[in-house]
């Protein structure tokens, strides 16, 4: 099939790929995929043509990965480097030197309608039927309340700053979400964009990857996270001036995230902007991440997620302690359903 | 000027603009992430891949509002660069309260960012729907304050006269606190950098997560038609707008303009996001008292 002038226009912009890392990833990934020029890594699924799986998900977060490829709009393929799942369709890649190759061609042929998109994996209907009770089929206590389609609706609290009363909203964030370290889930309470409870349902997976990008992608410089992700291509010079140049220092809040042995998000990222190879010695022994996170606001929780190198952050979540049982039956079902609820939310990733 | 001839050269000065800024913003990004090229077309590709892939629809959405958030950001956009005056007399709206209807499009994009970020019915969105109204309200005040005072030494509303009473001396030499602050204002209505708190990384792209195919296309393209928009304001209402010597007025403008735009994207690349609570303070507490001095300075200086 030949391709149209729009498809011809589009073959040629960068192709845009949502990453879904797995365990046992290959080392420096994300550094070699900055390097491609003919890729963009995207922040949702739905600005993405190519899902790239790196590595292997495991077979408790194979439903996430399912849902995140449902995700991505048509025509949509997906390729799978150095990963042992399996994907209906999807392409494997192995060695590091194919995959831009790979990509931009499977993209071109996406496009010129040489390769059938995708279908979906799951079908398109609610993950849990309706459970309304009322008498128009709403949730449980007068017109509020009740877990429709498995979702809890929202039911005012007190908030933990003033008290006053908030909608409160629970549902699993992770583990593919751009700004959570990879494999990690965490089941969230929010007001507002203020964390109110936190609880892991999955750690995340063991890396060596440095997240010091990330910080600078969090605190709005993604040109000079792309540098930085770059390495060595750049200079560190003048990587050094120009993050001096942005005060990207001063933009997080002095003590923020701050374990017990006294560092901060500040000192952390620090170290991790001084390319130094040696780990922050830090003493995570009695630090949770109910300690650290409660009460924040949503980009400063990002920031502290993301200062920690992986070991560290494993072993906070090892810290943290299970969440109280609801007492109530609508809790317990959304337990058992694992997650499954929240899932028509490309958010949730 | 005819209406006609002003509308026409304001309608190809948006389209330039808008190509001009993403281009540039291709540019910038790629100097500072130390990548080599310079990406003429890519922007124009970006807009093709969009059009080609599908526009989902997510569970339950505002249909109506995600598609008018849209369309009323272009719009607003547009009646920025409309009451831009091209010559003494020719502007594509000439109202004497064009000021105010600027301030009204400043207001509006709080309320299209909010609709773009509650439509989805996707809680992220609505994370950065919320944000922006939070972070909106204090720095419209500042837009409010800045305005005023450049509008004080023309004791007129009407972009035009503001222009006729930079003759002299344009207001960000009289009022050197102005042009700065008002930048600020530019990277909170185009959704930039520090000022970014709608469709932020921290967000997974915020009220754009759930934007895919022509929608995408449309926001981004609106965003880049309120960076014209704006630009196109700031160089009239500070750098003496369409004045200039040997050019035509509209030549000048559109130098002036470009400016500004080059100035607004430098800065969203080169300066850090504060979280919210911090930058609320910030604005509050600093950015606000600056703006009042700035707006008391002006009214001294046009009673003495």
């Amino acid at each position: 099939m030949g391709m149209n002038w729009l498809a011809h226009l589009a073959a040629r912009a960068e192709v845009p790929v949502f990453l879904a890392e797995g365990e046992a990833a290959p080392a420096e990934y994300a550094h070699l995929l900055a390097r491609m020029p003919a890729l963009r890594m995207v922040d949702t699924p739905r600005a993405a043509a190519i899902l790239l799986v790196v590595g292997t998900v495991p077979k408790a977060l194979l439903p996430q990965l399912h849902r995140l490829h449902d995700q991505l709009p048509h025509p949509r393929a997906t390729i799978l480097w150095q990963s042992r799942n399996d994907l209906s369709g999807a392409k494997r890649i192995d060695s590091a030197e194919d995959i831009g190759t790979a990509i931009k061609t499977l993209h071109s042929d996406l496009l010129a309608g040489n390769v059938e998109s995708e279908p979906d994996i799951l079908p398109d209907a609610p993950p849990n039927e309706w459970r309304g009770v009322g008498p128009h089929g709403q949730g449980g206590k007068g017109m509020m309340g009740g877990t429709p389609y498995g979702r809890p609706m929202a039911m005012t609290a007190a908030d933990l700053r003033d008290g006053l009363e908030l909608d409160t909203y629970t549902a699993d964030f992770g583990p593919f979400l751009p700004m959570f370290p990879p494999g990690l889930v965490l089941k969230l309470t929010l007001q507002g964009d203020v964390i109110q409870t936190v609880a892991v349902t999955h750690p995340p997976f063991e890396t060596t990857e440095d997240r010091g990008w990330v910080l600078l992608d969090l605190l709005g410089l993604p040109a000079l996270a792309q540098r930085k992700l770059r390495g060595d291509a750049t200079g560190k010079g003048s990587f050094d001036r120009l993050a001096r140049l942005t005060a990207a220092r001063a933009a997080i809040p002095d003590g923020l995230g701050r374990t017990h042995d006294g560092s901060d998000v500040r000192a952390r990222f620090d170290h991790l902007m001084s390319r130094r190879d040696s780990a922050l010695n830090l003493h995570l022994h009695h630090t949770g991440l109910d300690d650290l996170l409660v009460g924040l606001e949503w980009h400063e929780a990002m920031l502290v997620l993301n200062s920690f190198d992986t070991a560290s952050l494993r072993t906070i979540c090892g810290n943290t302690p299970e969440p109280e049982t609801d007492d109530d039956a609508d809790g317990e079902d959304d337990k058992k359903e694992g997650g499954m609820d929240h899932g028509a939310h490309a958010g949730h990733m | 000027m005819s209406f006609p001839v002003a509308f026409l050269i304001m309608l190809v000065f948006l389209l330039f603009g808008i190509a001009l800024a993403a281009i540039l913003d291709g540019v910038i990004y790629r100097r500072i992430a130390g990548r080599p090229g310079i990406p003429v077309l890519m922007p124009f590709y970006r807009a093709a891949a969009h059009l080609s892939r599908q526009r989902i629809e997510t569970e339950a959405p505002d249909r109506l509002n995600w598609f008018l958030a849209i369309g009323g950001y272009i719009a607003v956009g547009a009646v920025g660069l409309a009451v831009v005056p091209l010559g003494p007399e020719s502007a594509v709206i000439g109202i004497k309260t064009s000021v105010v209807l600027w301030g009204a499009c400043e207001a509006l994009v709080v309320v299209l960012v909010f609709l773009h970020g509650w439509s989805p019915n996707s809680p992220l969105a609505l994370i950065g729907a919320y944000r922006y109204v939070a972070i909106g309200l204090p720095i419209m005040l500042l837009s409010m304050f800045v305005l005023i005072a450049a509008a004080l030494p023309a004791q007129s509303l009407d972009l035009r006269e503001i222009v006729i009473s930079q003759e002299d001396i344009w207001n960000v030499i009289r009022q050197p606190l102005g042009l700065p602050l008002f930048l600020l204002l530019g990277l909170s209505l185009t959704l930039r950098g520090p000022f970014d708190y709608a469709d932020s990384t921290d967000l997974a792209g915020g009220t754009a997560a759930e934007d895919s195919g022509a929608y995408r296309a449309g926001w981004q393209v609106a965003r880049l038609t309120m960076l014209v928009g704006f630009s196109a304001v700031a160089a009239t209402a500070f750098l003496g707008g369409y004045l200039g010597p040997v050019l035509p007025g509209p030549v000048w403008l559109a130098l002036k303009t470009l400016v500004v735009m080059v100035l607004v994207i430098g800065l969203s690349h080169l300066l850090a996001r504060m979280p919210v609570a911090r930058m609320l303070g910030l604005i509050w507490k600093v950015l606000l008292p600056i703006a009042f001095v700035d707006l008391l300075l002006a009214g001294l200086v046009a009673l003495a």
